[in-house]
């Protein structure tokens, strides 16, 4: 994860001179954020303070929601755009059910206004575009509609440009009308560099004059991974999310394709992870037989869903849910959370506290010690066997006598009766150097 | 263990040094050692002093935390108050913008987090019957919190350093992203740590590195993973033969495992930083303090350079806190107080795994 801010520090903003405007220059993604949540006691900076809007979350909601809420709100100023992965594997393949629902509902809330982004730049490597509009289309988003919205980066009709030298002239892609108004043919994907900059280009296209941001949604990182090499797409992803004008990315991701290495960079560069996991115990991963083909039929209609969230102060939240697919579309429903069971793993044996805390000092202050009377300059009293303090413990044995006879006739002196009372019994006690 | 002795120096823990280094921000240690502040003083006293001069430090970063950049700040930040050039390397395209989050010292006037330590010395009361002979013999610290106030400043997170240290020629900045076989990287920093270069005669001056992100799959050496390891081994052997110190952080979970830890090994001091869950509850029941955690340090390695004896810590991991919001401390993990009923949840980790059981045979 580019946790480093490749902004240049906007050197004009802090012209106020309130010494912490300049908090707000050049800052890393999530470091801007650290300071956000400190700044949030402190109004009389008179800054602008955006809420930790994850913290903010209702319960009820569900985790589909708070991902596609956290991608709506996208970016904020100097940070880098929140990334979603969406990984699954063979065992719960739902994970272009997902994406399609994601992407449906930023649509939903581009169209309708609600969200940091104005537009969405699709980058399609799996599937046609026309495909995406139909997708679309079923959900309601109309496509072509007055203001342009989306934009669909072809690499799915001719990735290495191989009909376009074949056919020459001719048409190259069997796109629907609809589709090639909002879609542009990629014929060179193995060119990392140029797919992103083109996909920049196409999100700047919808903005048009207008200020605003767009986000990117990948079709499938496997495609890419591909064509290029693992460095290079991370290029890719990272720049992405580090454009100024970038709200939001998510991608998809096939974890069972890739090496552990490289799924682990696609961890490493977003901030959310959503995986797919099957429902189902596998049990024994090979043997068919037809109670474990029910079984494994019912990986292909639900599964577990669970989120690590990456929270601006650090921390991360895991969730939990079960998505399923049904004829009328995609639910997820949440399951009990058994959260807080990495916690007891990640820590080592734990000592406890031997520090004290204010009000124990005071009281420590307090306690006399045994000694502590002596170096005070006070007389110092030492028994040399005189009976000069007879008198106090007489009064003191005296009264232990008075309390006793009263019960019985138990007289008790004590064999050491001359020491001082709050002294240890130490024979070197009368030494006096 | 109370011998009574008029040497004042039987309870003093830290003697100072009588031989005051010349140059500021530079403390010396046993054996000869030089240090150079972490910028973090829990960690110098973790570490028993700091990074020692011509030391690799290394930082394993957690994937889901951004919990190296805040040592990379306050040991860059550090360096700079002090007047030690640095060199920054970034994956980042534009790495000057980092230096804009660096925090700046807190003033005296400010205050600052109690030191504790010295609290303790001073008020240690001992109850000793021959102390009336003696009269007061307390150790006397405070000179030596003046003289760590020229190695080690408290940094206040929320404002950002001044302009004048981080202009001129004292910082510069690399961008690791293009370079391929680390050949741009190795040379400049072999420019840089020609200032350094250690005589036997008195250190003119000392110097820091700081390369953040080392390995990010956005690099384009991110696959060659021997060109890494040489290039970790040329650099160790510049450090060790000048006056400076290289903190390096990298993500160990994208290297491959063998790599990772030749990688580890390679490191003089070796530091991991983690995430915690959040809203955990069964940490917030375990640990007190939970609230105020961001995340977890542990010390893997500590450097020893000039001698054979290890450092063995008492605890090896430390709780990442933001102390009133400013300032970052790190702290032993403390065990909540366990109540009798719920005594199960940690109890097999501890020494007997029979209280677990607990029922009828209450003792």
């Amino acid at each position: 994860m580019n946790f480093d801010n490749s902004h240049e520090a906007k050197e004009g903003a802090n012209e106020k001179g309130t010494p912490l405007g300049v908090l707000y220059l050049g800052i890393c993604e999530r470091e801007r954020t650290y300071w956000q949540t400190i700044l949030l006691s402190s109004p009389k900076l008179g800054l602008d303070v955006h809420v930790d809007q994850l913290q903010s979350l209702p319960q009820a909601t569900t985790m589909a929601e708070s991902i596609c809420r956290a991608l709506r709100d996208g970016a904020l100023e100097g940070e880098h755009a929140p990334a979603l992965t969406i990984k699954d594997s063979i065992d719960a393949p739902l994970g272009f059910d997902v994406f399609a629902h994601v992407l449906a509902q930023l649509s939903s809330h581009i169209l309708a206004g609600k969200s940091q982004s104005r537009g969405l730049v699709l980058v399609a490597f799996t599937r046609s575009p026309s495909f995406y509009v139909d997708l679309l289309k079923e959900r309601g988003l109309e496509v072509n509609s007055s203001r342009k919205w989306i934009q669909i980066l072809d690499c799915y009709s001719d990735p290495h440009g191989w009909k376009d030298r074949i056919m020459g002239q001719g048409k190259v892609d069997d796109a629907t009308k609809e589709a090639s108004g909002v879609s542009r043919l990629c014929k060179d994907v193995k060119d990392m560099d140029k797919l992103c900059s083109l996909a920049i280009e196409l999100g700047k296209d919808l903005l048009g004059e207008g200020k605003g941001r767009f986000s990117f949604a990948l079709d499938s990182v496997n495609e890419m991974l591909r064509y290029a090499s693992v460095h290079s797409v991370a290029r890719v992803l990272s720049d992405l999310r580090s454009h100024d004008l970038a709200s939001c990315v998510f991608w998809l991701l096939h974890s069972d394709l890739l090496e552990d290495k490289v799924a682990a960079v696609f961890d490493y560069m977003s901030s959310m992870v959503a995986s797919l996991e099957s429902a189902i115990p596998a049990s024994n991963g090979l043997r068919i037989s037809l109670e474990n083909l029910s079984l494994t039929e019912q990986n292909f209609r639900r599964a577990k869903f669970s989120v690590r969230f990456k929270r601006r102060n650090g921390r991360v939240r895991l969730m939990s849910e079960e998505v399923s697919i049904e004829r009328s579309g995609i639910t997820f429903s949440s399951v009990s959370t058994d959260g807080g069971t990495m916690g007891g793993s990640l820590l080592p044996k734990v000592q406890f506290n031997l520090q004290l805390s204010e009000k124990e000092q005071m009281d420590r202050a307090k306690v006399v010690l045994p000694f502590e009377h002596q170096g005070n300059g006070e007389p110092i009293e030492i028994y040399d066997g005189r009976r000069s303090l007879a008198d106090k413990n007489n009064e003191a044995a005296g009264t232990m006598q008075m309390k006793d006879s009263s019960k019985g006739e138990i007289i008790y002196l004590r064999d050491s009766d001359d020491e001082m009372p709050d002294s240890d019994e130490d024979p070197d006690d009368d030494l006096d150097i | 263990m109370a011998t009574p002795r008029t040497r004042a120096s039987s309870f003093s823990r830290n003697v100072p040094s009588t031989a005051a280094p010349q140059v500021p921000g530079v403390k010396s240690g046993p054996n000869g050692t030089l240090f150079l502040s972490s910028g973090i003083s829990d960690l110098d006293k973790i570490l028993g002093g700091g990074f020692p001069l011509g030391s690799l430090v290394v930082v394993m970063e957690d994937p889901e935390a951004p919990h190296h950049m805040l040592l990379l700040r306050n040991f860059m930040s550090q360096g700079l108050v002090l007047n030690q050039p640095l060199l920054y390397a970034s994956p980042a395209k534009d790495p000057r913008g980092f230096l804009g989050t660096l925090p700046s010292p807190v003033s005296s006037k400010d205050d600052k987090p109690l030191d504790r330590d010295s609290e303790q010395e001073k008020g240690l009361r001992i109850a000793w019957q021959y102390k009336k002979y003696f009269g007061e013999n307390q150790p006397n610290s405070n000179s030596q919190r003046d003289n760590k106030f020229e190695f080690c400043n408290e940094f206040d997170l929320r404002k950002p350093l001044q302009r004048q240290f981080l202009s001129g020629q004292r910082v510069e900045c690399m961008s690791t992203q293009d370079s391929s076989d680390l050949a741009a990287l190795h040379d400049r920093c072999a420019t840089f740590l020609k200032q350094f270069f250690r005589t036997d005669g008195n250190i003119s001056g000392a110097g820091r590195i700081a390369i953040q992100s080392f390995c990010a799959p956005q690099c384009t050496y991110f696959d060659k993973e021997w060109h890494v390891l040489s290039f970790i081994r040329s650099l160790r052997s510049m450090i060790r033969s000048s006056n400076a110190v290289v903190i390096l952080s990298f993500p160990p979970s994208l290297l491959s495992p063998s790599f990772s830890k030749r990688l580890q090994h390679m490191a003089d001091t070796l530091l991991s930083v983690r995430a915690i869950p959040d809203e955990d509850k069964d940490l917030a029941k375990l640990l007190t303090g939970y609230q105020d955690m961001i995340g977890l340090l542990s010390v893997h390695k500590v450097a020893r350079i000039n001698t054979q004896v290890p450092i063995i810590l008492e605890a090896a991991t430390f709780s990442i806190k933001l102390q009133k919001r400013k300032f970052l401390v790190l702290e032993c993990l403390n065990q909540a107080p366990v109540d009798g009923s719920s005594g199960t949840s940690y109890a097999t980790s501890g020494s007997c795994s029979v209280s677990s059981k607990g029922g009828s045979l209450d003792f």
